[in-house]
């Protein structure tokens, strides 16, 4: 058996008192498509920025195609294959939308070629219209396409997207699902993928990961993960019964419950 | 060798010193914490207060300990004036306008300072200038304890112990605070902010300038004088922690004692190096300089 | 169609400067003040690549300035040897302070990175004033006369051969300026001035790209020292170190013109350098400290009134422009 493309083991972070993310071990193979899910101040975004090499992990390892990766700066994880897109949306605001995604794609090629992958990755997911508008101009739904897009061109062997389909209509998460899909299937790009939104999760997801309190309580197929009591009582509360039904819902539970729940 | 009384004259020496770092670096500290702004010209403030009870002294005959009280007064109001007329309209713009406009205002005051007071150095006379409190004489050993610096120390700290009581007794001072750590949840609470800018760059502004004022007795004003502050403060300030200000009294103090013990191994030149080797490090190690790690 | 139109402007205006000098005396006033305009010019676009393009705003570009004045002018006295040497020596220096100075400062940004360099010039202030066996002391220092002019000792009858110096090395950097503005390295920059973690994590290495930003900016900034060095034969640390006189303006010039563009030092130096050049003339000595209030004065309005610099104002109009059309698409689109 090869090594899986990503691994950790026994990952955690801590912030001041608070375990950001306890103790979790994955692994994934290359060309999986993963679902994170867990309740807001779960750790989701922490764990990726774990693996991204933006914090330094409390205590705990991350590997990448067999290579440890902890500790390494950010750019070199990228240059391996590893990135992430922006929960709260981190796009160069001032530059164009087709700088900002050149800018990816710098990483592997010079400033012809990136100017030519990047205006092929924009059309691929459909924002070749707005190629020379200000990033900062766009709405949120098209800021996260940018995101996806610039981190796309940095021809990620493992892209691990952090709520980009947050406020986006139904037909505009199909096409993210199908982007998704696509890339996977044509290009072999294994994915994470954090989102709130259960019905797209399932549908995409071949596998769920689930985070509480930054510990991983469910790992396993959508079904799976659906019907498992412990998932259902700590990611939904006693609120609801069957995740199918929590759909649109999910989006509303603040901030501000959870991380007060934990203070 | 150095001896017992050596050190502790280095050690009273620093910390009068530091006493006076410390109020001016309050100042500094208070307008960044409420209003994100790092004052360039803050020591330009110094001046001005020195010059204030400077005149205060030839013209009224005010000891410059009460002179102090004039200064903090009237640049009170001139930085409540400036905060509205300049700070104002540039607290949200990019921080590089922000660094140049306070630049800008330390070269106006410097040497608008220079046309209306000339070139000259001016010093006052005080009865107990040159007069000195000798502690634990013995055998030709003592700890000299100079009237000025003492008293000047006193009053700092004196000025210091006021401006945090304001902050944490008074409705106002817990506005203020409230506005430093989060201006947008203050206003939701029916604070004033803009009101609480103007009030905190004042009060700045105000302690800073009695800072100068005290040191007139054993410090000659000059138009440049502030230049000669500037590195000190912000070393102060950054060693406590930009924007607190009981952290710059720690700070000052702690820039004194640096000073005043630096004396005892360097050339007298050399002190300020150490200080800013001391103040780049600093600004390189806090948490306050390194990126914000909040990402999502 | 628009780039050829600029670069035509551009050729334009260099030819004008390169005829300029036969039409002034060569020894006279206006020739020095053209010979500060380039030179401030030059300061300008070297500090742009770190501060414009990465918003690393240093106020301490001095340090690096006085080095390579002090390097050649003490390589001359000592050994003899040509500025043009010497000054490699300078830069050399220069760029060891930037590599040292860049382990505390690569993770300051905005306010913290400016005191952290204010400090480090004051620093070199500070050593020049007292390591006088090697710098001459406060009271300065002296480029050894060398009688009859040479271009080897860049020494010279009058300063009109300063003068092609100075605007063949602002030529130089400018187009330095501009491929590195438009080429990959711009890119990273930009990135990094916009949002750094985000550069990071796809896949730009911030350090090295800042690193080597302002490496350039420092070697090019003590080249410039030594020619002004060359070109005013007398200095002392005070002012070569100082402040107002070349950290804030070398990145004054920058500013005003717009930061982070490439013709925003060449309309700063030519606005800020003349202005300031006619007020210390016409109120010279009657009142020490007029013209630096008036500098101070003209620093806090301009910024009051647009805090984007003079270029960056013709830009947001443009830019309004194109704001328009993308929103109306933006209504176009489901
Ligand atoms: N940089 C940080 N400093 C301190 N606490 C943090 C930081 N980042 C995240 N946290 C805390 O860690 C917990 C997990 O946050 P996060 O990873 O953002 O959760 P999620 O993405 O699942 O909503 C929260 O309680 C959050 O407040
Ligand atoms: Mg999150």
């Amino acid at each position: 058996m090869t090594a899986p493309l990503l691994e950790t083991r026994n990952l955690t972070r801590r912030f001041g008192g608070l375990v950001a993310v306890n103790g979790v071990s994955l692994s994934v193979s290359a060309g999986e498509i993963v679902g994170l899910i867990g309740p807001n101040g779960a750790g989701k975004t922490t764990f990726f920025n774990l693996l991204v090499g933006l914090f330094p992990p409390s205590s705990g390892e991350v590997l990448f195609e067999g290579a440890r990766i902890s500790g390494r700066r950010p750019h070199v994880i990228a240059r391996a294959g590893l990135t992430k897109t922006f929960q709260n949306v981190a796009l160069f605001m001032e530059s164009s939308v087709l700088d900002n995604v050149v800018t990816g794609a710098l990483l592997h090629s010079d400033l012809g070629a990136a100017r030519a992958q990047a205006r092929a990755t924009l059309e691929r997911v459909g924002l070749a219209a707005v190629a020379e508008v200000r990033a900062g101009e766009l709405s949120f739904p098209e800021r996260a396409r940018v995101e996806v897009a610039r981190a796309l061109c940095t021809r990620p062997k493992l892209l691990l997207l952090d709520e980009v389909m947050a406020a986006l209509t139904p037909p505009e998460m199909e096409e993210i699902i199908a982007l998704v899909r696509s890339l996977r299937d044509e290009e072999g790009i294994g994915f994470i993928v954090v989102e709130h939104h259960m019905k797209a999760v399932m549908k995409l997801c071949e596998r769920i990961v689930v985070l509480n309190f930054g510990e991983m309580i469910g790992d396993g197929r959508p079904e799976a993960i659906a019907n498992d009591d412990r998932v259902i009582e700590a990611y939904l509360g006693g609120g609801f019964r069957r995740p199918d039904r929590a759909g649109g819902s999910d989006d509303a539970d603040g901030a501000g419950g959870a991380k007060g729940a934990r203070a | 060798m150095q001896t017992i009384y050596t050190l502790t004259q280095t050690l009273v020496d620093g910390l009068l010193i530091g006493g006076i770092y410390a109020v001016i670096s309050i100042g500094l500290s208070l307008v960044f914490g409420v209003m994100h702004i790092v004052n360039f010209a803050h020591a330009e403030f110094l001046m001005i207060g020195m010059f204030v009870a400077w005149y205060a002294w030839a013209w009224l005959g005010l000891d410059p300990m009460l002179g102090a009280f004039l200064a903090l007064g009237v640049t009170f109001l001139l930085g409540m004036g400036m905060q509205r007329v300049l700070i104002k309209p540039i607290l949200a713009a990019p921080q590089v306008a922000q660094i140049f406009l306070t630049v800008g205002l330390l070269f106006a005051l410097e040497n608008a300072a220079l046309l209306l007071f000339g070139a000259d150095y001016r010093s006052v006379s005080t009865p107990y200038q040159t007069e000195a409190l000798s502690l634990f004489a013995s055998g030709g050993e003592r700890i000299i304890v100079p009237y000025a610096k003492l008293f000047a120390f006193l009053m700092a700290l004196g000025l210091g112990a006021s401006v945090w009581l304001f902050l944490q007794r008074t409705r106002t001072g817990q506005a203020m605070r409230a506005t430093a750590q989060d201006a947008t949840a203050a206003r939701l609470m029916g604070i004033d902010t803009d009101r609480m800018y103007m009030l905190a760059f004042g009060l700045g502004t105000g302690t800073t300038a009695f800072g100068g004022a005290v040191i007139l007795p054993y410090i000659t004003a000059s138009p440049t004088v502030g230049s000669q502050y500037v590195v000190l403060m912000f070393t102060a300030v950054v060693l406590g922690g930009l924007g607190s200000v009981a952290g710059a009294v720690v700070g000052g103090l702690l820039v004194g004692l640096i000073q005043s013990f630096s004396a005892l191994v360097l050339p007298i030149q050399l002190q300020n190096l150490i200080l800013f080797v001391i103040f780049i490090a600093v600004l390189a190690l806090k948490p306050e300089g390194i990126l914000s790690r909040r990402t999502g | 169609m628009a780039r050829r139109g600029t670069l035509a402007a551009y050729g334009g205006l260099a030819i004008l400067f390169a005829l300029l000098p036969l039409v002034l005396d060569p020894r006279g006033y206006e020739m020095r003040v053209l010979c500060l305009v380039l030179l401030f010019a030059a300061l300008g676009q070297a500090w742009n690549l770190v501060g414009g393009l990465a918003n690393q705003i240093s106020l301490g570009h001095a340090a690096y300035f006085g080095i390579g004045a002090y390097a050649s002018t003490i390589l001359q006295q000592v050994a003899g040897l040509s500025p043009w040497i010497g000054t490699l020596a300078g830069m050399a220096l220069a760029a060891l302070l930037a590599l040292l100075l860049s382990v505390p400062t690569f993770r300051l940004k905005g306010h913290y990175f400016a005191l952290a360099t204010l400090a480090a010039g004051e620093a070199m202030r500070v050593i020049a004033n007292s390591w006088s066996d090697l710098t001459g002391g406060p009271v300065g220092i002296s480029v050894p006369f060398n009688p009859g002019s040479s271009v080897w000792m860049m020494q010279f009858q009058t300063v009109r051969p300063n003068y092609y110096i100075f605007l063949v090395t602002l030529i130089l950097v400018t187009a330095l300026f501009w491929r590195i503005k438009t080429g990959a390295m711009g890119y990273r920059l930009r990135a990094i001035k916009e949002n750094e973690q985000a550069a990071e994590v796809i896949g730009v290495d911030t350090y090295r790209v800042k690193l080597v930003a302002s490496l350039l900016s420092a070697a090019i900034t003590a080249f410039l020292g030594t020619l002004y060095a060359q070109f005013q034969f007398f200095f002392d640390p005070d002012t070569i170190f100082g402040l107002a006189a070349f950290s804030v303006k070398m990145a004054l010039v920058a500013i005003l013109g717009g930061v982070g563009t490439v013709a925003g030092p060449l309309i700063g130096a030519a606005f800020i350098i003349p202005m300031e050049e006619l007020a210390n003339s016409y109120f010279g000595n009657s009142a020490a400290g007029l013209s630096q209030f008036a500098y101070g004065i003209v620093l806090v309005a301009v910024i009051l009134v647009n805090p984007y610099g003079i270029v960056a104002l013709f830009a947001r109009l443009r830019g309004g422009r194109r704001r328009d059309r993308a929103s109306r698409g933006g209504e176009a689109r489901p």
